[in-house]
């Protein structure tokens, strides 16, 4: 599993601070500390109730990419905001995220053909999101079965089961893990997947980081490929890179973590 | 691995009627990819669709045998690209040449001699390829018959002429040679002669397109024991085309290309040859067809895809016994360890380091390390007592004394009740074994 | 029917690391060699580089090899007893590439030489050949532990490969290699975690030496595990092409060494006359053994039969011809 760095987002103050005031050092800081921390893509949110999102995001995009080479995930639902960010990106970016929903399908699946961008789908359509399997699966097939038709490559897509907080849904957790199995049977080759990681723990849940690093591990278990999440929780980077070694995913070595923390 | 949903989907009608039971046919296509519904809950699915999803479901290379009995080889039917993730499973058959124009009789003599003996295990240069060389058909039929006759292996029949074929099969198609091969020119009547006589058949294409179509050709014809060659000849392109058949046949499960290959190597002088063949052994080839035909120079080969062809789940043996590492004498030192090779291999490694010349008795744990053989009560005081006794150890040498292992030190006691040996116990690890050495025997 | 070709998509390459150094460079050699630099597996030219051949270095020892068989008295039995001519005859007569010196006289257990004597030996095959050097160290670790850094010291500037740092013996040598600026053989027992691991450990140690580790996975002969080694570099090399930065080393095989070793290279016709003639079958067993790892991925081959050589040479040169669709 790879993480994606979740902290350059608007609705930390520091993030809103350098927004408005055109500062870019604190955005920059966590881009560094990030990628130190073992993250391989970062995740640029504007946050909410941004004056002027567009220049926001091109400001975070810019600030970012003077400091980091990491491919950026560009994290809107408007998508006139991730259009100017593509813009601007040096590297091939993921856009982060589309639902099950025909017109938003059409647009952000048009935007990731011109820019050659991966794409976060979401297991949800204008109805909501389902709490089974296999409903969830029909989505994520509607998902892949739209962006081939689009010419994008099943392995550019990453499906998002959606986590929802372990206190509210309990019975949501093992219909997430079913997902993460059968989406591999999708296609060939399969859609990646991918979970925001903290919304297992939202809305008051004691331990979360106990919490955020267990689920993390069971669902690498069931096939996640990608978490947006913490870099800077060293137990959870510790627990990511122990999981890969366990499924045979890197090389065992003794300083197994701090290769995983490098690459 | 069975079909994905996408690729089911494809070949739905895709109205979303729901009669099938599920809401939509991408659902439904998702159930049949989970295993959870049959094609035949869907009213209005097509006949072509279902073939297509019927071949799409078989394994992803062909099962083609050639040769009867026990000589028999069996290829194709791979399912990696890597030996680490699974294994190997049919070894690469080595075809040796001869032609018609050959003292046929006296080469297919010295060819059905070609079996080797090593670790323990019988090496055999398995397929014998006679080449039309002549492009007379009564010589030919008359080369394949004399070979027949000298040797049960499994044989291939190398000729483009279908009258020269005819013939040949004639005289042996109740052997099932390859018919090798089919090309753009021939391949109707050679496909037809093949299917009659029932015996595989090779396709020479011209390069990989080509191949793939001819072989879609034939495959419509209605016969499919086939054995594909992209007809590259060069090293590197040979193994770029057998990689990509590999991979499109396992990856994208591409029809054309689900059968087994065979390679002919391209190079003159023999030992160049080895090489060669020995890198299509390594890269996917079935068959590979060569002309060496000598014991030293076919050795190394034969040996190469035995080893390659071995299960990487199971551990790796040496023939049980007692060996000499140097100028034994009776004053030699005796170590015993198991037959796990690399085990065996490092203390043999590390006695010939010592410099001082010893017996090492390897004995038969099945190919598991000291530590696991003990555990496993196959390394005890009377197992190593049993063969010391009967590989004669007593008239070896005159010392009665023998070296153990350092892991095992608890056998010493029973090992010394049931020999009547001085039992030393050695190093825990091989790499001690020079100053134990030296220490004690120098 | 037009086949779409399948190309696979590697995130990352093998490391480059040079061998040798031009008097521009500060060294004497006519000539350095370059290691490595792979984007796919071995000679998918079609989807990937494969910038450098691989190469073949030849083995001279420091002083009379009374362990290798006979029959190499008639190729090397005039210059035995001359590291630097004998070099030079590897290279003029046989093709040698790199030159493997294997300070052997430095073994306390036989000739014992000091290690300023080494590194005069060194200093010797340096002189006598313009091919980038390989040196080797007697086996012994405390006394390689003090000849590496004299042969060190005294060759600053050729940029040389030494030999063999050890996960329990890597601290001497690797300092050597950091001061004098050296190339450095890391060497696992066939076992692709101590290798990964020796990898960071010396990296730890100096930075510096980051593109100048030759991976050294121990390799078998032909029909004693290598099956084994074969698997372990493959997996290695897949680790390295998916982004294993600890794994993306090129690799070393002392191929000769192990094959001259074995039963099949050394058992005379007479004694075992199912296997065929012993010279062809001892140079095939080593030309094979290097066959093999060169399917696997391996960069440098260190051999000592002068028609092996010459054979995996040749196969060499078929295998790094263009294959792209």
């Amino acid at each position: 599993m790879i993480i994606i760095g979740e902290r350059i987002n608007g609705m930390f103050t520091d993030i809103k601070n350098a927004i408005s005031n055109e500062d870019p050092a604190a955005v920059q800081e966590w881009a560094k500390k990030q990628k130190e921390g073992g993250a391989r893509y970062l995740d640029i949110n504007v946050g909410p109730g941004s004056a002027n999102p567009k220049e926001a995001m091109k400001f975070l995009i810019e600030a970012t990419q003077e400091v980091s080479d990491l491919p950026l995930c560009l994290d809107s639902t408007n998508y006139d905001v991730i259009e100017e960010g593509l813009k601007v990106c040096k590297n091939p970016a993921m856009i982060n995220s589309v639902p099950a929903e025909p017109d938003k399908m059409d647009r952000v699946f048009s935007l990731a053909k011109e820019f050659d961008a991966e794409v976060i789908g979401l297991a949800k359509n204008q109805e909501g999101i389902p709490k089974d399997a296999e409903s969830r699966m029909a989505l994520a097939m509607e998902l892949v079965a739209t962006a081939d038709a689009y010419g994008i490559s099943a392995d550019m897509l990453y499906i998002d089961p959606l986590v929802l907080p372990c206190n509210v849904a309990q019975d949501h957790g093992p219909e997430v893990f079913e997902t993460l199995r059968q989406i591999k049977l999708v296609s060939d080759p399969p859609p990646k997947t991918v979970v925001g990681l903290s919304n297992i723990s939202q809305g008051g849940i004691k331990n979360r980081e106990l919490v955020n690093r267990t689920f993390a591990v069971m669902a690498m278990a069931n096939g996640l490929d990608a978490a947006i999440a913490d870099a800077d929780d060293e137990e959870l980077i510790a627990a990511v890179a122990t999981a890969r070694i366990i499924l045979n995913m890197d090389i065992y070595c003794d300083s197994y973590i701090d290769v995983f923390k490098q690459q | 691995m069975g079909l994905t949903g996408l690729e089911i989907y494809k070949h739905l009608p895709k109205t979303n009627c729901k009669e099938c039971g599920s809401p939509t046919c991408l659902a439904f296509a998702m159930a049949l990819a989970g295993g959870k519904a049959s094609l035949d809950q869907c009213p209005y699915v097509s006949e072509e669709a279902k073939e297509a999803l019927d071949s799409a479901a078989a394994p992803p290379i062909k099962l083609v045998k050639i040769g009867t009995g026990d000589n028999v080889v069996e290829i194709g039917d791979e399912t990696e690209l890597f030996r680490h993730d699974k294994k190997f499973f049919h070894p690469t058959g080595i075809a040796v040449q001869i032609k018609d124009t050959d003292d046929v009789a006296k080469e297919a003599e010295k060819f059905d001699q070609l079996e080797f003996e090593r670790v323990g295990l019988e090496l055999v240069t398995d397929m014998v390829a006679v080449i039309n060389d002549s492009g007379d058909g009564s010589k030919f039929k008359e080369a394949v018959e004399t070979v027949a006759s000298k040797t049960n292996k499994a044989m291939v029949l190398v000729s483009e002429d279908v009258d020269a074929m005819s013939q040949a099969l004639e005289a042996v198609a109740d052997r099932n040679p390859l018919v090798y091969a089919a090309t753009e020119d021939n391949y109707e009547k050679m496909t037809e002669l093949a299917k009659s006589k029932e015996c595989p058949l090779g396709v020479k294409g011209k390069d990989l397109n080509h191949l793939a179509e001819l072989s879609q050709k034939i495959t419509d014809l209605g016969y499919k024991e086939l054995v594909l060659d992209s007809g590259a000849r060069e090293t590197s392109q040979v193994i770029a085309d057998m990689t990509q058949m590999r991979r499109q046949a396992i990856k994208k499960k591409f029809r054309p290309f689900g059968f087994p290959t065979i390679a002919f190597t391209s190079k003159e002088s023999p030992q160049e040859e080895i090489l060669q063949a020995g890198a299509y052994v390594s890269k996917y080839a079935s068959i590979v067809s060569l002309k060496a035909s000598e014991k030293q120079q076919l050795l190394p080969l034969v040996s190469w895809r035995l080893n390659l062809f071995t299960d990487p789940q199971k551990p790796i043996q040496v023939e049980a016994g007692l060996y000499a590492v140097g100028e034994v004498n009776e004053n030699s030192p005796v170590y015993v360890t198991t037959n796990f090779s690399l085990t065996y291999f490092i203390v043999q490694g590390e006695v010939e380091n010592s410099r001082i010349p010893s017996y090492i008795l390897c004995i038969d744990t099945g190919g598991i390390s000291v530590l696991t053989a003990y555990a496993d009560n196959k390394f005890d005081g009377e197992i190593i007592a049993k063969k010391m006794k009967e590989n004669d150890l007593e008239s070896k040498v005159n010392h009665k004394k023998i070296v153990i292992p350092g892991g095992v030190a608890v056998l010493k006691g029973s090992l010394e009740d049931e020999s009547g040996w001085e039992v030393m116990v050695g190093p825990r690890e091989a790499a001690g074994i020079p100053k134990f050495a030296k220490e004690n025997f120098a | 029917m037009s086949v779409e070709i399948l190309k696979e998509k590697y995130r990352s390459k093998v490391g480059e690391v040079v061998l040798g150094a031009t008097s521009e460079q500060g060294g004497t050699r006519t000539n350095t060699v370059t290691l490595g630099g792979e984007s796919t597996l071995p000679f998918l030219h079609f989807e990937g580089e494969v910038p450098n051949k691989p190469v073949v270095a030849m083995e001279v020892w420091d002083k009379r090899p009374d362990t290798w068989n006979q029959l190499f008295e008639n190729y090397y039995g005039d210059v035995y007893d001359d590291p630097a001519e004998w070099a030079k005859k590897c290279v003029n007569e046989y093709g040698a590439e790199v030159i493997t010196l294997r300070l052997q006289s430095a073994d306390p257990e036989t000739t014992d030489a000091s290690p300023e004597e080494c590194a005069e030996n060194v200093k010797k095959v340096l002189q006598a050949v313009g091919v980038p050097l390989i040196v080797l160290g007697c086996g012994n670790n405390e006394k390689d532990n003090q000849v590496m850094p004299k042969v060190g010291e005294a060759a600053e500037g050729e940029n040389l490969l030494l030999g063999v740092a050890e996960q329990e013996n890597y601290k001497a040598i690797t300092s050597a290699c950091m001061a004098h600026g050296h190339n450095i053989i890391a060497q696992s027992p066939i076992d692709i975690n101590i290798c990964k691991q020796l990898n960071i450990l010396i990296l730890e140690m100096s930075q510096a030496l980051a593109n100048k580790i030759v991976i050294d996975p121990t390799v078998a002969a032909l029909g004693y595990g290598i099956e084994y080694s074969y698997s372990i570099m493959e997996r290695a090399r897949l680790g390295a092409l998916q982004g294993d930065k600890m794994l993306a080393m090129p690799t070393i095989g002392n191929i000769g060494m192990e094959v001259w070793k074995t039963k099949e290279a050394n058992i005379s016709e007479e004694e075992q006359p199912g296997w065929g003639e012993l010279e062809e079958r001892g140079l095939l067993w080593e030309a094979s053994t290097a066959m093999v790892y060169l399917q696997s991925g391996i960069n440098l081959l260190v051999m000592r039969h002068p028609r092996a050589v010459e054979i995996t040479k040749s196969h060499i040169e078929d295998l790094m011809k263009d294959n792209s669709y």
